[in-house]
């Protein structure tokens, strides 16, 4: 089939024995079209706008990073009794009173609300079989409770299913924290800390938990029967697996403002077994601003591709200036780099 | 041929053989032929030799004949030696086999990329034989037509042919590659990056349907679009600056320098993508309500900025924009961000990690903007700083060309003559040597 060249020859246009083709923009590759090309204007100016663009926005989010007041408290060490931390493993899993009690001193005035975290760090919550031992349909609905395939081993117990069944459930956290100040308890408010469709759309209102924790091994926390998971705002939001072996989760907030100088103490229980795997656990009261929590990382980092962009724009004016381009100088063309030529 | 050219004329008009074939002894005559020929051929081979260095421009001239004697397999190789270091090689008289053999020969004993073009029914075993046949439909009928790859109407087409879509054609698939490479390996090692940190178990930082359908819906349209229209320059300058061709003839664009540096650019983009992303997005809250991001979370920035990325570096790296090109790279975008809209709201059965993830955590929390314009702009800063360099200091030929369109200099004659006379490279071959022969004719008469 005769290909689209065009001809620049002399068929009369109009004629009907013509045989050439219909032309359009489309077919001849004539469409309307930019073309730009990298002028040192248009290098300068694109290395000035986002100096400009990122420098403020690098102090914008460095300041906001600033003003958010974080304190964290690493508790796991120092709440294992001396006598027991030559075997921390096995202190853990006894049955002793693990209750503990830490002091903290607030640093800068925080104002409410503030959030309490408990961070975890060397806990693999994205191991592949760790993150697929769940059953989205069990934690749904009551009629999918047999749904326990993907649970395995934490799926039964003496063949009756396990509600909510699987490694992660099996898993949950279970410390405790009760924060007073000044001899005044400050109440921790738990309702509103997971995620809304998490709360309304995957963990059903009338799906209550069954035969749970009741196996050999306890893995962590157990669960209130007569409450529906909808309503298990913890289990709700540990199910919710974190992307980094170093994470932390929302466990409360605090509604009322402290001043520079309070201190609050702490009764917390240190149930949760991290020992086995040399993990780490760590309170968290944080404040946050509008781009998050305690991060400089993105202000700083800003800043300097802010910078270095300005710096790029002032190497590249100083370049197109003192080096004028002497156009077709093809010596550095890679035919005529190799003398004779050659592939 | 030029009227200065040195001739090499192989025939078997001598007058041994003229008296042998009245004697009608047919293995005398062939053996005294086959000699003649191997002589000749020396012979013209010697003459070569000893103008080597005036880089004078020869032509061949070989009947058909002789042709049959100089293909044998102990002469042939003789044979491709003294024609591929002439300037022209006419055969004339040749048979349809020997058309074919000759290209067979050449194509075999050079290695290099054989184009052939006829218009008559004996041209169709050299047609199928060459890498590259064109056939001319026309007087002599379809059969050429029917045998060929590209069929062209006249011969003086083959032209716009090679110059332009040739060119074109180089340019588009060797870029093409190589972007695709680089698309996959930013996709594929932000992956293997992030299994880093789950203990190499195989957990997918993406969800499995964003997975499946990146080189379906979200980077595949931009690709296509370059495959098929992209032009570095037009047409009409393809043609003003023939030697724009061979950037192709010495693989350029598709050097091992290109491929890997397209590769290497893939590799620091997903390393920068991945750690800019997990630096600035753990372990803290991400929301104003406090709430700390999770593998969705995670998972849905770090694609959004590679998408990003990988439609922006095509916005960059080509230098031809129509409408569809407009349509199809900002049109992947936001294909992204509508499908990752809808995903949410299929019921969670379907969506699992990603149910809602977009209008409920994504889009309301500043950082996630803030964190992609950042990353996105941070990873094409290199790239963007090589080629600035390169286009101003080391352009490319095309590049060169480019810069002459922009500056206006393309209607100046003289101005276009410099360019290319300054770009050629001395060869004893082609159009180049015969005008070499033709000059130093002209000035060694002027010196006289």
């Amino acid at each position: 089939m005769p290909s689209n060249t065009a001809s620049s020859s002399s068929a009369p246009a109009g004629s009907s024995k013509s045989k050439r083709p219909k032309y359009s923009k489309f077919t001849q590759q004539e469409l309307p079209a930019c073309k730009p090309i990298l002028t040192p204007g248009w290098v300068i100016l694109t290395f000035l706008v986002i100096s400009v663009i990122f420098i403020p926005l690098g102090v914008v989010s460095l300041f906001a990073s600033q003003d958010v007041v974080e304190i964290v408290d690493r508790y796991d060490n120092d709440c294992v009794p001396t006598p027991a931390r030559t075997n921390k493993v096995a202190y853990i899993q006894g049955g002793s009173d693990k209750s503990c009690n830490r002091t903290l001193v607030v640093p800068k005035k925080m104002k409410q609300p503030i959030y309490v975290y408990y961070q975890l760090e060397n806990f693999y919550q994205n191991h592949r079989r760790y993150v697929k031992s769940r059953s989205d349909s069990q934690l749904r609905s009551v009629k999918d409770e047999n749904q326990i395939d993907a649970c395995k081993p934490e799926d039964d117990v003496n063949g009756r299913p396990i509600v909510p069944c699987g490694l992660i459930a099996w898993s949950l956290f279970n410390d405790t924290y009760a924060l007073s100040k000044n001899n005044q308890p400050l109440t921790v408010n738990k309702r509103g800390i997971a995620w809304k469709s998490d709360r309304e759309h995957k963990f059903g209102k009338n799906v209550f938990p069954k035969n749970f924790q009741e196996g050999n091994i306890t893995g962590g926390g157990r669960l209130d029967a007569n409450k529906s998971l909808s309503e298990q705002e913890d289990l709700i939001v540990w199910m919710r697996t974190a992307a980094l072996p170093t994470f932390r989760k929302l466990y409360g907030k605090i509604e009322s403002d402290l001043e520079k100088g309070d201190t609050i103490h702490v009764t917390l229980l240190n149930n949760y077994n991290t020992y086995s795997f040399d993990g780490k656990k760590k309170l968290v009261l944080s404040t946050t601003s509008w781009l998050g929590g305690k991060n400089d990382f993105l202000g700083i980092a800003y800043l300097t591709v802010g910078g270095i962009c300005f710096f790029l724009a002032l190497v590249f004016t100083i370049m197109y200036l003192v080096k004028p381009r002497r156009l077709g100088d093809p010596t550095y063309l890679s035919w005529n780099r190799v003398p004779g030529g050659g592939r | 041929m030029e009227q200065d050219m040195k001739q090499i004329i192989i025939n078997l008009e001598t007058p041994e053989i003229h008296s042998l074939e009245k004697t009608g002894e047919k293995d005398a005559i062939a053996k005294a032929s086959k000699e003649s020929v191997l002589l000749q051929i020396i012979n013209g081979k010697a003459q070569l030799k000893y103008s080597g260095g005036d880089s004078n421009a020869f032509a061949l001239i070989i009947d058909g004949k002789s042709l049959a004697y100089a293909l044998d397999d102990d002469v042939k190789h003789i044979f491709l030696e003294l024609a591929v270091g002439c300037a022209s090689v006419i055969c004339c008289r040749s048979s349809p086999k020997q058309k074919a053999l000759v290209t067979r020969l050449v194509k075999s004993g050079n290695g290099k990329t054989t184009l052939a073009i006829g218009d008559g029914a004996n041209d169709v075993g050299m047609l199928q034989e060459a890498d590259i046949g064109v056939g001319i439909s026309g007087v002599e009928g379809m059969q050429a037509v029917m045998s060929s790859d590209i069929a062209i109407a006249q011969f003086r087409y083959l032209e716009r042919l090679l110059l332009v879509h040739g060119h074109w054609c180089y340019r588009r698939i060797s870029t093409m590659v190589c972007y695709f490479f680089y698309k996959n390996i930013t996709f594929g090692f932000t992956l293997f990056l992030y299994e880093a940190y789950t203990t190499f178990s195989a957990t997918p930082a993406y969800n499995d349907w964003f997975l499946s359908l990146y080189n379906v819906f979200f980077s595949s349209l931009p690709v296509i679009a370059l495959g098929v229209f992209d032009q570095d320059v037009s047409a009409r300058y393809c043609l003003k600056f023939p030697l724009l061709y061979q950037e192709g003839v010495q693989n350029v664009l598709f050097s091992w320098r290109r491929i890997l540096g397209w590769m290497f650019n893939g590799f620091y983009s997903a390393v920068i993508i991945f750690f800019l992303c997990k630096s600035s997005l753990e372990p803290q809250a991400f929301n104003h309500q406090g709430k700390t991001p999770g593998r969705e979370i995670l998972g849905g920035t770090m694609y959004t900025c590679i998408v990003w990325v990988v439609n922006l570096q095509m916005a960059l790296a080509i230098s031809y924009f129509t409408l569809i090109q407009h349509i199809v790279i900002w049109g992947s975008i936001i294909v992204w961000y509508l499908f990752i809209t809808f995903y949410g709201e299929l019921p969670a059965m379907i969506s699992t990690g990603a149910y809602r993830v977009f209008v409920e955590a994504l889009a309301p929390s500043l950082s996630y903007w803030v964190v992609t314009l950042f990353v996105v702009v941070s990873t094409l800063l290199p790239y963007f700083v090589y080629s600035a360099v390169q286009m101003r200091f080391f352009p490319m030929y095309h590049g060169m060309i480019q810069w002459l369109r922009y500056e206006g200099q393309c209607n100046d004659p003289e101005y276009c003559d410099m360019v290319r006379q300054r770009s050629i490279r001395p060869t004893t071959v082609g159009f180049t040597a015969r005008l070499e022969a033709k000059r130093r004719s002209v000035r060694r008469s002027e010196s006289i």
